[in-house]
């Protein structure tokens, strides 16, 4: 008989990102992770949500799990083909219209402590060390709509300094984005790891650590960050239920496009009780 | 009236002209006119100044080959087997290319202002970033580029809102669109199933448009259902019958992406070495799209197919 209590480090992930969406929202999703979690929140924790992607395509329901933005596994039963300026349009006009419903998921591959998102380049821009694709769509999803960042938690991601800023967080702190000419009432909400999750001080727009998980520590956590973090509100999150854990399995990612299945006694967390 | 149907040889020898300013339709994995573009490397055609969109292997193939003088960013990859486009990585890292970034937004902004014929465009994005703080292409080096605008953008200020900081962007002169389509007819008329991408805008922003089609049906049929058509006879140049011609990335309702196809180019594409005999084995070797299909083969054709009513193929793990 199959095993769901050995869940993931991104089986976690994925169910910490499907327990922030409610119902209502409107939710950006990308490929990947924040995908499945998305699904997740669809199926279980807010079936009144509604999945957009940043090429278009609205009110999408997957049935099989797309790899990419554009896939036509996101076309098939969507709620309307759009273009990608019709997508921007409407995320702006979420914006004008003082609408709460927008949330979305970026990744990238640097954070500061505001949030700000580097997903273009490692070391100086025109001689990088490596380089990424690009903004895609994450600094138009970071300009008009509240969003959760996904990130490997790493002491060399996690830096004061960032090489690139892509998409725009609380820039330097309270009054950033209003300086800068950015909608003030829009930002990152919560940064979501492999081992915890993070949000940003309502005064100060520091990000402090909110959350970690049954398999990590507040240690762990602050030995991976590259800049100071306050840690004196973090709990531990409740792990997935096996319920959950066989949904992701079975149903939302049966082909493991995102989310590998651990061999048994091999890459499970080990849950002691 | 008169047929627009050419061989890919001749579309692309007639057409595409070393220098233009070239977009191309699709996304990512999507759609992508990959048989216009192995076409193009066979005939040696370069110094492009790309507007790609989202672009992914068709570009990177380009890149690879140093075709591309000048490439307008906002996303490379194939998405789900290649996270950056590895030529397109290595042109950068190594200084081989002049490169500039927008996001993805402004870019397709770009192009549907160019389709809209305006002058320029304002938005609200980008602000605050190393979007505007940093130059891929400096003013200098744009300057010596006739068809690249001398600057990135500029700040204005909102005339209806005096205070309002917007970023003003340029829009892009495209010489060239290639389209990968499911159905043209003769005469021009094009219907693109699934979404339509930027290409529309591309269709109707560029001087000459090359589509290419897995179908080609006659002037009377494509129009039995206008609502299924995407673009006007007269916006479009040369129609090129290529099945298969966005293979190895998706065509709705017809096939799906060959992702082991895709695996094996995300390989081959990491060095020099491997990325040259890829070229040499897919696209010189081969010599024409017809002997590439054949190289293929019909089986894994065949299984590429999509499920009817689904628009694409279902999961084989």
């Amino acid at each position: 008989m199959s095993d769901y209590t050995n869940y993931t480090k991104q089986e976690m992930q994925a169910v910490t990102i499907g327990r922030q969406i409610k119902d209502g929202q409107v939710v950006i999703v990308g490929t990947g992770l924040p995908l499945i979690g998305a699904a997740l929140a669809k199926s279980v924790y807010a079936p009144g949500c509604n999945l957009i992607v940043e090429s278009g395509l609205m009110d999408c329901a997957p049935i099989e799990v797309p790899r990419s933005v554009g896939d036509c596994r996101f076309m098939a039963h969507c709620g309307s083909q759009w273009t990608n300026t019709r997508f921007v349009g409407f995320e702006a006009n979420e914006w004008l219209h003082d609408s709460n419903r927008l949330i979305a998921f970026i990744g990238g591959a640097q954070i500061d402590p505001y949030g700000n998102v580097n997903s273009t380049c490692i070391g100086d821009y025109h001689n990088p060390k490596t380089r990424f694709t690009g903004s895609g769509g994450a600094n138009g999803i970071a300009t008009f709509s509240n969003t959760i960042i996904m990130m490997q938690h790493q002491k060399r991601r996690f830096i004061e300094k960032i090489d690139y800023l892509t998409s725009p967080g609380w820039m330097d702190g309270p009054g950033g984005r209003e300086r800068a000419g950015l909608p003030g009432n829009r930002g990152p909400q919560m940064v979501v790891t492999d081992l915890g999750v993070m949000k940003f001080d309502e005064e100060t727009k520091r990000m402090y650590l909110a959350g970690y998980y049954p398999f990590s520590s507040v240690e762990e956590i602050v030995e991976s960050t590259g800049f100071e973090i306050d840690v004196t509100k973090a709990v531990e999150l409740e792990a997935p239920t096996p319920e959950v854990i066989k949904l992701i399995r079975e149903v939302i990612d049966p082909g493991q496009a995102f989310i590998k299945v651990p061999k048994p006694n091999k890459e499970a967390i080990q849950i002691t009780a | 009236m008169s047929s627009k149907v050419y061989s890919l040889q001749e579309a692309v020898a007639k057409f595409v002209e070393d220098g233009d300013q070239l977009a191309m339709g699709g996304f990512t994995t999507n759609r992508k006119p990959y048989a216009v573009v192995s076409e193009i490397l066979r005939q040696g055609k370069t110094d492009f100044i790309g507007q790609p969109g989202p672009g992914g292997g068709d570009w990177d193939m380009l890149i690879g080959e140093g075709r591309v003088k000048a490439y307008i960013n906002c996303y490379t990859a194939n998405s789900g087997v290649t996270n950056v486009s590895r030529r397109f990585r290595d042109a950068i890292e190594k200084g081989k290319m002049l490169f500039e970034d927008y996001s993805q937004d402004v870019a397709m902004l770009m192009l549907h202002a160019s389709s809209l014929g305006f002058p320029f465009f304002p938005v609200r994005l980008m602000i605050g970033t190393d979007l505007v703080n940093k130059w891929g292409i400096s003013r200098e080096v744009r300057e010596t580029i006739d068809k690249l605008p001398n600057e990135k953008f500029v700040y204005m200020d909102n005339p209806f809102n005096p205070g309002e900081k917007l970023v003003a962007v340029p829009t892009p002169k495209i010489d060239l669109a290639i389209i990968h389509a499911q159905k043209a007819s003769p005469d021009g008329t094009v219907s693109i199933e699934g979404n339509e991408f930027h290409d529309v805008d591309i269709a109707i922003a560029a001087k000459k448009v090359i589509v290419s089609c897995e179908e080609l049906v006659s002037n009377e049929v494509i129009r039995r259902d206008p609502n299924v058509l995407s673009i006007p006879s007269m916006c479009v140049d040369a129609v090129v019958h290529a099945p298969y011609g966005a293979h190895p990335s998706q065509c709705y309702n017809y096939y799906d992406y060959d992702n082991p196809f895709l695996k094996v180019y995300d390989q081959a594409s990491k060095t020099d070495e491997d990325f040259d005999a890829f070229v040499k084995e897919w696209v010189y070797e081969t010599g024409s799209h017809e002997a590439y299909l054949d190289k293929l083969g019909a089986t894994r054709l065949i299984n590429l197919k999509v499920v009817p009513g689904l628009g694409y193929a279902q999961c084989k793990a």
